[in-house]
């Protein structure tokens, strides 16, 4: 990807110092189900898109789904703390605590050019690790069907992630776009673009919306 | 070395996975092919819990001899053991089948097989999204987890 | 098992709803919908639980009722569920719920009193037992967000078969 190229920084997220707010808020308290839950639904939510024979696209349908919840989801993680003024303050937030919370571990590198392009790279991305191509050939003993890209595979599988973490950051006040790359599953590279470059900074929008 | 083949059949009968370390006797010699060796040990197992169930001599509510049973009713049936290989088996209630064949020195595989089951054939292929309930499947990471799993458990070096 | 705040997965629910809702434009669909993603779900599902449980038999349905309400809520929701209202036949029975995490943030406007929010459990429970070879009917008969008291599915075994030889005899 040719964005990654000339972004000249660096930010290591587990730097000390830098995170020292509880990760939840007290509302919804305490309330756990299996994680198994969410790999079933999310799983589902894109079969029924894919096989549905009206009704909106898989990629409009997980946008409106993901986008609400990314919404709701960051609207109750942020409630407790001041609210973040700069882009950048609120991408680390982002990288830390609500991945965190929602992918299980936070981004692993977050790099910017400054001129909002941000790029978080999990290396390990808890949503998709499992996902394999069945290399089963059509008969026994015929060879192994060719590899299909992980990027491929995975496409169907990233709307709705993408979704939730546009959706988050809309709560923030930032307007952006996101995609995600597959390729070195289960690695993926999300790529957030902040509308107008992120010059408006998150702080004015955020207020706006509060 | 320790183990020979892994077969997992699901409640239709069909052979979703195939996996063999060692088969000095190639299938063209036993079975004549590949399908034909999976049929052979579906009709295996089948019959061995059948026989088993009607042979039963402590349950007083025994079976007549191929009556129809739901799984888990009558005998379970766990291995067998040849001079050559011992052969271990787990059914789930869905009708999965779990088979391993193995040298006949090696003792009780049920708890194995339970732990594939378990861990890597729900972590790894059921909740694999490309994966089709009860179709054939060859997952990467299920199989590496497989042979993994059996070089820990000492029967493949 | 590995567990997750259930707001998350509360919450994703909660909008997929919602977009079915959008899509659909009738609850009676939308019911239909959440039962038939249920159904998948549960097909998948059910070997986890009897993976995990170590369950190896699972041929009655008595049994397997208060395994599905003791065991298998506890282990995915994190709830409990009490079987109640036998029949006399031992076919037909109630699985009830006094807490229901999928409804943690939600009320029904006016024009979705016909929406059973929750269906998507029914569909999951006939998925599992589909598994084992029962089939059953499951429906919310009472409904918290419709102003009940406690949420209640009603479930209603209509066949269940054995195992039977999947090749002919001379094949």
């Amino acid at each position: 990807m040719q964005l990654q190229d000339h972004l000249p920084l660096q930010l290591h997220l587990h730097e000390p110092g830098l995170h020292s707010r509880p990760v939840m808020p007290a509302r919804g308290a305490g309330r756990e189900c299996a994680e198994s839950c969410m790999d079933y639904l999310t799983l589902e939510l894109v079969h029924h898109y894919r096989d549905a024979q009206q009704g909106p696209s898989l990629q409009a349908a997980l946008d409106a789904v993901g986008e609400r919840v990314g919404r709701q989801l960051a609207e109750r993680y942020a409630r407790d703390r001041p609210p973040l003024t700069e882009p950048l303050e609120a991408m680390k937030w982002l990288c830390k605590e609500f991945w965190g919370e929602v992918f299980r571990k936070p981004v692993d590198n977050l790099r910017t050019n400054h001129r909002g392009t941000f790029v978080l790279r999990d290396t390990q991305f808890r949503w998709l690790w499992r996902l394999a191509q069945n290399q089963m050939p059509p008969q026994l003993g015929l060879s192994l069907p060719p590899a299909v890209p992980k990027t491929e595979l995975a496409a169907d599988y990233l709307v709705l992630p993408c979704a939730i973490v546009r959706g988050a950051l809309a709560q923030l006040g930032l307007d952006c776009s996101v995609a995600a790359d597959a390729a070195s599953l289960p690695q993926v590279d999300f790529t957030v673009v902040l509308a107008g470059g992120g010059t408006g900074g998150a702080g004015a929008a955020a207020r706006g919306a509060r | 070395m320790g183990c020979f083949t892994f077969y997992i059949f699901n409640r239709k009968g069909r052979c979703q996975y195939y996996h063999e370390w060692q088969r000095l006797k190639p299938v063209r010699q036993g079975a004549g092919s590949q399908e034909e060796d999976f049929k052979l040990m579906f009709g295996l197992f089948w019959s061995m819990r059948a026989l088993a169930t009607a042979l039963d001599p402590k349950n007083p509510n025994k079976q007549q001899m191929g009556a129809p049973q739901r799984i888990g009713e009558g005998c379970n049936f766990y291995s067998f053991k040849t001079s050559s290989y011992k052969l271990h088996f787990l059914e789930s209630p869905t009708g999965l089948k779990f088979v391993l064949t193995t040298d006949p020195s090696v003792g009780s595989m049920q708890e194995q097989l339970q732990h594939i089951y378990a861990a890597m054939f729900v972590e790894l292929v059921v909740k694999n999204p490309l994966y089709t309930p009860g179709e054939a499947f060859l997952f990467e990471p299920f199989s590496a987890a497989l042979n993994k799993y059996m070089r820990t458990l000492g029967l493949l070096s | 098992m590995e567990t997750i705040n259930a707001e998350i997965f509360t919450l994703t629910y909660g909008s997929m709803v919602r977009q079915l809702i959008a899509d659909y434009e009738d609850v009676e669909e939308v019911n239909k919908q959440l039962d038939k993603m249920g159904f998948s779900m549960g097909q998948r599902l059910v070997d986890e639980f009897l993976a995990k449980s170590k369950t190896q038999r699972c041929s009655d349905f008595r049994e397997a009722a208060e395994k599905i309400a003791k065991q298998g809520f506890k282990m995915f929701l994190n709830c409990q569920a009490t079987v109640a209202g036998w029949n006399a036949e031992g076919t037909e029975c109630s699985l009830i719920l006094e807490d229901n995490p999928l409804t943690d943030f939600v009320e029904l406007p006016e024009q979705l009193q016909g929406l059973k929010y929750s269906n998507l459990l029914c569909g999951v429970i006939r998925g599992a037992l589909e598994m084992v070879n029962m089939d059953v009917e499951c429906t919310f008969v009472r409904d918290v967000l419709q102003g009940d008291e406690v949420y209640e599915m009603r479930l209603k075994l209509l066949s269940s078969s054995p195992e039977s030889y999947p090749f002919k005899d001379d094949d």
